[in-house]
């Protein structure tokens, strides 16, 4: 009737072999932090598809380019992805149509560039930790396997001390080995799904961004 | 521009980000926590295998539990007039030696002062007779009280005893009548399946050793006396296989006494 004891999630932890604790110590450090991403990248996405739909939306209803220009400088750190993206062509542009002898291909190439940079620059951005996603996504679910696998090894060794083999001298152990697993799936699972709408999310921005900047250099274009 | 750039990198939602993954894991742990220790219940429950052996047992205490009330209500009644008949015999006779002392100062009293110290001291020699008296019935009403206390329990245990036995046998007589039963439809099941050869004479009289395993196969089918007829006895074992499965009782606890039994065949009956 120890079983009743041992079975309690607590005492599966705390009876645990040194290896499986540092595998669940681990898990759970690991699972923290993919679910802060998670949180993170959740509301980082979202805060960049709605800034740049407002913005889109103001670059259409308003063609002064120089008074956009002002509005996204006075806003400093508040920008948004796309415009920033903005602000980064239209400050090239202005400073290589004040020097002279330019021809306006070479302007609008000069141009073009510092908006990619500026585009890659905010994808780095975004993209950022989501390969950590997509690591614990992947690998958790085998630290926790390792963890289960050396838990039973344990728990088997133990058997092999015990003249009657019985379930109740095997189970505490397994279970305990069990928690470890179900540790890196708890990790694991979120954050596929999580890297995986991310992505998707980032991808459609990015296109979004792409067709953005042609728009806006073939509106550069037209300036006098 | 570089200035414009360095900034905006820093998410402005680390801090809620951060407490909702901590709920998050919170909520798991509360999950796993509460999940498991539920789960860890049912090992109790497994107790009540080790009880389905002593079916005897849990009978006889629901039948022997009531009795000992009924007689501890009974054997108060009638023993507690004697613990008051002692006192009672003490105590009249306390108050009414005071009062006629009383009466007796008070006359003394009235006509001479002197005897107040002769009243003193008969008053204290009251006293002490009192004090005697209250110890003796004290002792008494003790010595009453344990030996009926002790009376009381030795009744109550005989009484509780005769229950147990009554239990057992009501119980024995009882499983005897369902092992006889099913015995008896064991063998009307086996009678049924016999294919009686000709020419046997009602005289003839087969006995097998039947061995049972649980469920009612049967695991073996000796000839403990041949009727004289071999066609007779080999018709009956055939009977005995081909009857299978045997009615067995239904309380698996008894199947103990249906393992080895021992069947008589006659062709009449």
């Amino acid at each position: 009737m120890n079983m009743t004891q041992d079975l309690s999630f607590l005492h599966l932890i705390q009876n645990a072999s040194v290896l499986v604790q540092l595998v669940m110590g681990l898990l759970l450090l690991v699972s923290l932090l993919s679910w802060w991403y998670i949180f993170l990248k959740m509301f980082a996405v979202r805060l960049a598809v709605k800034q740049s739909g407002e913005f889109e939306e103001a670059f259409w209803e308003s063609p002064d380019i120089g008074k956009l220009y002002q509005a996204i400088n006075a806003k400093q750190d508040q920008a948004g992805s796309m415009e920033r993206i903005f602000a980064a062509g239209v400050t090239e542009f202005v400073k290589l149509k004040k020097k002279s002898g330019i021809e306006s291909r070479a302007i609008m190439d000069g141009t073009r560039r510092a908006m990619r940079a500026a585009c890659q620059r905010e994808m780095d951005n975004l993209e950022s930790h989501l390969s950590f996603l997509a690591t614990v996504g992947s690998v958790s679910p085998y630290v926790g396997l390792f963890g289960t696998v050396w838990g039973i090894m344990n728990a088997f060794r133990g058997l092999s001390n015990v003249g009657q083999a019985t379930l109740a001298h095997v189970a505490p152990g397994i279970a305990e080995a069990l928690v470890a697993t179900a540790m890196g799936l708890f990790a694991a699972i979120p954050a596929v799904v999580a890297y995986n709408r991310y992505a998707h999310d980032i991808t459609r921005l990015s296109s979004r961004f792409e067709s953005f900047m042609e728009e806006f250099s073939n509106v550069l274009q037209r300036q006098p | 521009m570089n200035s414009t750039l360095a900034h905006p990198y820093s998410e402005p939602y680390r801090l809620p980000a951060g407490a909702l993954a901590l709920g998050v894991h919170a909520a798991f742990f509360a999950l796993i926590y509460f999940g498991i220790s539920w789960r860890a219940e049912p090992p109790q429950g497994m107790v009540v295998d080790i009880w389905e052996s002593l079916p005897q047992a849990e009978v006889t205490p629901a039948k022997a539990a009531p009795p000992p009330v009924e007689q501890v209500e009974p054997a108060k009644p009638v023993e507690l007039p004697k613990p008051v008949e002692t006192p009672k015999s003490a105590e009249p006779e306390q108050p009414a030696t005071p009062i006629k002392a009383d009466i007796e100062l008070a006359e003394k009293k009235k006509p001479k002062i002197k005897p107040a110290e002769i009243k003193k001291d008969v008053e204290a020699k009251k006293l002490a007779q009192k004090k005697l008296e209250a110890e003796q019935a004290a002792r008494a009403e003790q010595a009453a009280r344990e030996e009926r206390a002790a009376r009381e329990e030795q009744a109550a245990q005989a009484e509780r005893e005769r229950e147990r036995e009554r239990a057992r046998a009501e119980q024995a007589a009882a499983i005897g009548k369902v092992v006889d039963e099913h015995k008896a439809r064991i063998i009307a099941k086996i009678r049924r399946n016999i294919v009686m050869p000709p020419d046997v004479p009602d005289s003839a009289r087969a006995e097998f050793e039947v061995t049972l395993l649980p469920g009612g196969s049967v695991l073996s089918a000796k000839l403990a006396r041949p009727s004289g007829r071999d066609a007779y006895d080999s018709a009956v074992e055939r009977a005995i296989f081909k009857a299978q499965p045997l009615p067995l009782p239904a309380d698996v606890a008894l199947f103990n006494k249906f393992r080895e039994l021992r069947l008589k065949f006659s062709p009449k009956e």
